[in-house]
């Protein structure tokens, strides 16, 4: 199988490696699952699957074009088959609730993703073993405690799904938050690689409301990556963005999962509300030209899926944009004791603060994120708002 | 293939009967679906003893191996075909017990 496999992809290692990997793969599952049909072809299918996806990601550091036709839907779409519910199955083992959602996502790239253990450990800032243990731990947990590998049932779909989509958010969230220092490529490879995997989920299941949402919000987010951050390094917000720098293919292609959720008329997730919400954003040219009454009904909704603070600190934030500042800040305030430990509550204040001309609660409040905030843009970006503070 | 499932308890009490009921029921139902091997409650903590005879030397501690606030109270032994058949059966023995519970398989006999 490896000369075949070399022969068809001329790298050795490679070949090796994906040999290696696709009857690693058979030993872990086939004694829980059985034995498939035709165990040859598991095999090699397995085996051209993780070959071509290592391949993926060489020639993507290679070639600038090559990165950015990864973010872009460069393949046809594939027919679903025998070869996509391997790696549906493969998806969900990987993401199975059982496994600490650390391992999840370690077992989601390396097995998915097809990233090394060192790439996967210094995307997650740990050392190599220590991912290597993770990664070897949760081989031996599926397979000794029977984690079995098949999809879901019908009626556990819905949780599981969440489970994965919840891992490739994590996925991309790592990546966006390296975006904002001097990075490793490997980390903002992250986002790259959590488009691909969501594109992939929504491929193989495309009647999923909330994996179209995850994909969408994804785009939608990631259109604006260059506008986000200064020549200097500082943070952008979002008012302040050069709108003409943003991804007009990301930005359609999201629009387009948006509307076509709209068009399924279901009761959306929460990715979905979130994906609309971005949508909103990226569809005018000038910041004051915002829907933010439409903003503030999205977070209505969302509010009722997700009641946690952050969500309901982002509604406050958009209420201020509609209501004023006074009626903002009032919302936001009631947020205090859950929210005291977290740099963007009190940068919003800050902000609302100083639109309301109380200066000296507007630098306190700026002290305080800046106290909090971890990541340098973001700190750039209120110390200079906080200096020009009269 | 074998699960134990043990209960673990941060309380002093025993199991109310409305739990005994609960747990009753649930016994019943693993007996009837086939995955039933073995299960039992256990006496407080403080009546358990520790042998060590490690060294030949029959060493014997009055108390648990370990005091802990959280302890093992109880457990079921379960036969079930995969992990998720047998989270499906703990949560529900969860829910009768009204207790934590640890899923872990038994290690596969040698061929």
């Amino acid at each position: 199988m490896v000369a075949s496999l070399t022969r068809r992809f001329g790298d050795l290692d490679i070949a090796e490696e994906a040999t290696a990997e696709a009857f690693a793969a058979a030993v872990a599952r086939w004694p829980a699952d059985g034995i498939p049909p035709n165990p040859g072809a598991w095999l090699t299918t397995t085996a051209k699957r993780t070959a071509i996806d290592r391949i993926r990601r060489e020639s993507k550091r290679d070639d600038k074009q090559k990165e950015a036709q990864l973010l872009y839907d460069g393949d046809p779409p594939e027919p679903l088959g025998a070869i996509d519910d391997e790696r549906l199955r493969l998806i969900f083992t990987c993401c199975h609730p059982a496994l600490a959602m650390e391992t999840r996502v370690a077992l989601t790239l390396r097995m998915i993703g097809g990233l090394t253990v060192p790439e996967i450990a210094r995307a997650f800032l740990v050392q190599e073993t220590t991912m290597e243990k993770r990664i070897t731990r949760a081989k031996a947990k599926i397979k000794a405690a029977r984690i079995p590998y098949r999809m879901p049932a019908e009626e556990d779909l819905p949780a599981r799904v969440s489970g994965v989509l919840a891992v490739l958010f994590l996925v991309f969230n790592e990546g966006y938050l390296a975006t904002g220092q001097a990075s490793d490529p490997v980390r903002s490879d992250l986002t790259a690689e959590a488009i691909r995997l969501a594109r992939l989920i929504r491929a193989l299941m495309p009647q999923d409301g909330e994996a179209a949402g995850l994909l969408a919000l994804m785009l939608l987010i990631e259109a604006r990556r260059t506008a986000r951050v200064s020549a200097s390094g500082e943070l952008v917000t979002l008012g302040d963005q050069d709108r003409g720098a943003w991804d007009a293919a990301l930005i359609a292609e999201g629009h387009g999962l948006v509307r076509e959720r709209l068009a399924a008329g279901m009761a959306p997730g929460p990715y979905q509300i979130l994906a609309a919400i971005n949508a909103v954003h990226t569809s005018v040219r000038d910041v004051r030209d915002t829907d933010w009454s439409q903003v503030v009904a999205l977070y209505d909704q969302l509010v009722r899926l997700d009641a946690s603070p952050v969500v309901a600190l982002n509604r406050a934030i958009a209420i201020a944009e509609l209501d004023g500042p006074e009626v903002g800040l009032t919302a936001i305030d009631r947020l205090d004791d859950k929210l005291a430990g977290y740099h963007a509550y009190h940068a919003a204040r800050a902000d609302l603060l100083r639109r309301l001309g109380r200066s000296q609660q507007s630098r306190e409040a700026y002290d305080k994120a800046i106290e909090l905030a971890g990541n340098t843009a973001e700190t750039a970006y209120l110390t200079r708002r906080r200096n020009q503070l009269r | 293939m074998q699960y134990l499932v043990s209960v673990i308890d941060d309380t002093a009490g025993v199991a109310t009967p409305a739990e005994m009921a609960a747990i009753d029921a649930f016994n019943d139902r693993l007996v009837a679906e086939g995955h039933w091997v073995f299960a039992g409650g256990l006496e407080s903590q403080s009546t358990a003893t520790v042998i060590d005879n490690r060294r030949g030397a029959g060493l014997i501690t009055d108390g648990p191996f370990l005091e802990s606030k959280e302890h093992l109270a109880g457990f079921w032994i379960i036969e079930a075909p995969d992990l998720d058949v047998a989270l499906k059966l703990a949560a529900d023995g969860s829910l009768a017990c009204h207790r934590k519970v640890e899923v872990r398989p038994f290690s596969a006999e040698p061929a």
